[in-house]
């Protein structure tokens, strides 16, 4: 052979390496492209070019992180539904336990952002009896917790995450929240007492004021009958008396339930901002 | 040496179409993709990449797809700037022609003013008098005669269409004077007139209730109570008055929405008389 | 030549305010929030006008709330309550006017047959606004009974 024909070969072939190792990037380019997209925050962007990747791709290298991607960037941008379709999709494509796994939590998680919360535990409940996950359960356990919280049942909250090896912090935390609540049902119970659901409760001003009344329309009503004007009397007594005596019963629990609202909310704000651990 | 040269030549000449550069930004690719998310009806994003195929290679049958998408994301005003560009000799043009009209419709709701193609083929045709007949609902008084309009529907749709033009041409309004008028005479009669019979009742009950507790009181010399009930009568009274005409009002406002409602969910369900595209297939 | 330049332009332009155009379509990033909705009903309690009578008249409905309404319970099945019905009523027309709807609201919250006459909010309650009653018939908003309002 020439030392011509010999330097072309050689230059042909390291030509056609150089474009194998380019060709083959071609596909990782583009995903870099969507991560990095998504990574900017510039999610709508980031879903176009995952689906484009998604639907040149053959080998299917890339569908499983393509498709949790394009659901975790539906999720930022509040498409609830979309994202719960990406992530099934990428369930579906999983390879390894570990990919169906995080796959299914991120569904999990949807359901309790969007308080789907029955739909969450069914979730949970059938990942827990999947053989292959069992060495997962504190991980369950753990949003099995925050399933709880987003349900407002913070005493089983507190429950589940102290089956979990050092998760005291929230343990401590939703045992505070659920000893701050009131309880709406003694609000109303205190109530046949006038005045005294709503001093429960720590609303004064209301209070007083309801004793108030009940106590002049329980007068004038009483004293109607004494003067036996009985037809007085029963006018008193149930448009005014009544309506006063329930209003008193029905505020208290108000009261109740709209303070353990606050103190709910109050507590969701903490965990959204400040809480520095896993969150859904 | 020479044998290991050819044969590493040989291994990657198998390797080398397995792992051709892959232009994901190609026109044809674009296309394809374009065409994939059209189907799978996420249009904004087929708009987008539809905008970024080169020139050269846009055609007409694209631009009516993005018509398309742009009217099913319900933006109507910029389908109809899409519609400019078509060409008025090409295949798509009358399809492309009657999407139009249909986004002018909605936008604006008023009798459609358009003239037929003659490359109408004889299904657009239908579609083209079906739809300038049925804009004429939107105008003030009718174009012609009940008949001549139900002629253009089929039959299936004759009841719903004879329906919605008497509502809208011969309204079955009541009268606000009259429930005024009919209230003060008895008090409650102009609700029940506009068809409240429960707040008419009412009405009835509680002017009465004040009347007789008013007439008692002044039987029973007790004038300052019979006075105060005289004037929560009256007040009742006047009361009631103004909300039969208000309530005669508040009907006649349902009977409109029950048409524009009716339409709006009629032309819907029909696909405002379009032809159904199928590029998927 | 220059109509060529001209065309050519024309189609940047319309792809350029395409491209813009489905810029701003497009969804972004969005914050979700951890915090359950609030389904209570809350008093307004603040002047609107400066006025005496508005005044007097704001006095008497923030004292009869006060003393009385926020004490004897949930009574109203329509919202808004109806004195808060009476404040818009006399807002959007006069004191007049304003008193005869408000006389026509309280005979109409007597019925008690009223169940499939209103929309209903959010919360359950009859959506019943003052600008349905001022007699001017192009302010009038029909919603169907089956209709559930999501404003306020």
């Amino acid at each position: 052979m020439t030392s011509v024909i010999k330097i072309f070969l050689v230059v042909v072939f390291f030509v056609f390496s150089g474009t194998i190792l380019i060709a083959q990037n071609s596909f990782e380019e583009q995903f870099n492209l969507a991560k990095k997209l998504y990574d900017q925050e510039n999610y709508f962007d980031a879903v176009t070019e995952f689906k484009r990747l998604l639907y040149f791709s053959d080998k299917g290298v890339y569908n499983f992180e393509s498709n949790f991607l394009i659901g975790l960037s539906y999720k930022n941008g509040n498409k609830f539904s979309d994202a719960l379709q990406y992530f099934t999709l990428s369930d579906l494509s999983s390879t390894t336990s570990d990919e169906a796994f995080e796959s299914r939590l991120e569904i999990i998680k949807i359901n309790i952002l969007r308080r789907t919360t029955e739909r969450a535990f069914v979730l949970l409940d059938s990942l827990q009896n999947t053989a292959k996950f069992s060495n997962r359960i504190d991980e369950i356990n753990y949003w099995r917790g925050w399933a709880y919280i987003f349900s407002d049942d913070w005493d089983k909250a507190s429950a589940t995450f102290s089956k979990i090896q050092n998760e005291n912090q929230l343990v401590v935390f939703c045992d505070s929240i659920k000893s701050d609540f009131y309880n709406p049902q003694l609000a109303k119970y205190l109530s046949i007492l006038p005045g005294a659901g709503q001093f429960y409760t720590g609303e004064y001003v209301s209070g007083f004021i309801s004793i108030g009344w009940n106590v002049l329309w329980g007068y004038l009503t009483i004293n109607a009958f004494i003067e036996d004007r009985v037809l007085d009397g029963v006018l008193i007594g149930s448009l005014l008396w009544w309506r006063f005596y329930s209003g008193n019963i029905q505020n208290a629990e108000k009261f109740a339930l709209e303070k353990n609202l606050e103190i709910t909310n109050s507590a969701l704000r903490y965990l959204q901002n400040h809480f520095n651990g896993k969150k859904p | 040496m020479r044998k290991i040269f050819v044969i590493t030549f040989l291994i990657q000449l198998l390797a080398f179409p397995q792992s051709t550069s892959f232009d994901f930004h190609s026109p044809q690719n674009i296309k394809l993709f374009a065409d994939h998310l059209f189907c799978e009806s996420d249009y904004l994003r087929a708009i987008e990449e539809y905008a970024l195929i080169d020139g050269q290679f846009v055609n007409d049958t694209i631009d009516f797809k993005i018509m398309l998408s742009y009217s099913n994301l319900g933006l109507f005003k910029l389908s109809n700037e899409v519609f400019k560009r078509i060409n008025n000799g090409s295949i798509i043009y009358p399809d492309s022609y009657l999407l139009s009209m249909k986004n002018e419709l909605v936008i604006k709701s008023t009798p459609l003013e358009y003239s037929i193609l003659s490359s109408f083929n004889l299904s657009q045709q239908k579609s083209f008098n079906r739809l300038v007949s049925v804009s004429t609902l939107y105008g003030e008084k009718p174009v012609v005669t009940k008949n001549d309009f139900l002629s253009v529907f089929s039959a299936e749709d004759h009841d719903i269409i004879s329906h919605l033009y008497d509502y809208k041409f011969d309204p079955p309004y009541k009268s606000p004077t009259l429930a005024g008028i009919f209230s003060a005479i008895i008090p409650g009669s102009g609700k029940m007139y506009v068809g409240e019979w429960g707040d008419g009742i009412t009405g009835l009950l509680v002017t009465g209730l004040f009347a007789f507790l008013a007439y008692d009181n002044f039987k029973a010399d007790h004038t300052a109570r019979a006075w105060l009930f005289t004037g929560v009568g009256a007040f009742f009274y006047a009361g009631n008055i103004y909300g039969s005409i208000a309530s005669a009002q508040i009907f006649n406002a349902k009977i409109d929405f029950e048409f524009s409602n009716g339409l709006k969910v009629f032309l819907e369900n029909k696909n405002y008389f379009l032809p159904e595209y199928d590029f998927c297939n | 030549m220059q109509s060529k330049l001209f065309f050519f332009l024309f189609i940047l332009l319309i792809t350029t305010s395409v491209f813009c155009q489905i810029e701003n379509l497009k969804w972004q990033k969005e914050n979700i929030s951890y915090e359950k909705p609030d389904q209570f009903r809350k008093r307004n309690y603040s002047f609107q006008s400066d006025n005496a009578g508005e005044f007097i008249k704001k006095s008497l409905v923030n004292a009869y709330w006060f003393f009385i309404s926020d004490v004897d319970g949930d009574n109203c099945a329509f919202q808004p309550t109806c004195s808060s019905f009476f404040i818009d009523a006399t807002e959007e027309t006069n004191i007049f006017q304003g008193s005869l709807m408000f006389s026509d609201r309280l005979i109409r919250d007597s019925n008690p047959f009223k169940i499939n006459d209103y929309p209903r909010d959010k919360s359950g309650y009859y959506y019943d606004p003052a600008y349905n009653y001022t007699l001017s018939q192009g302010r009038i908003k029909y919603l169907p009974p089956t209709f559930v309002a999501d404003d306020e």
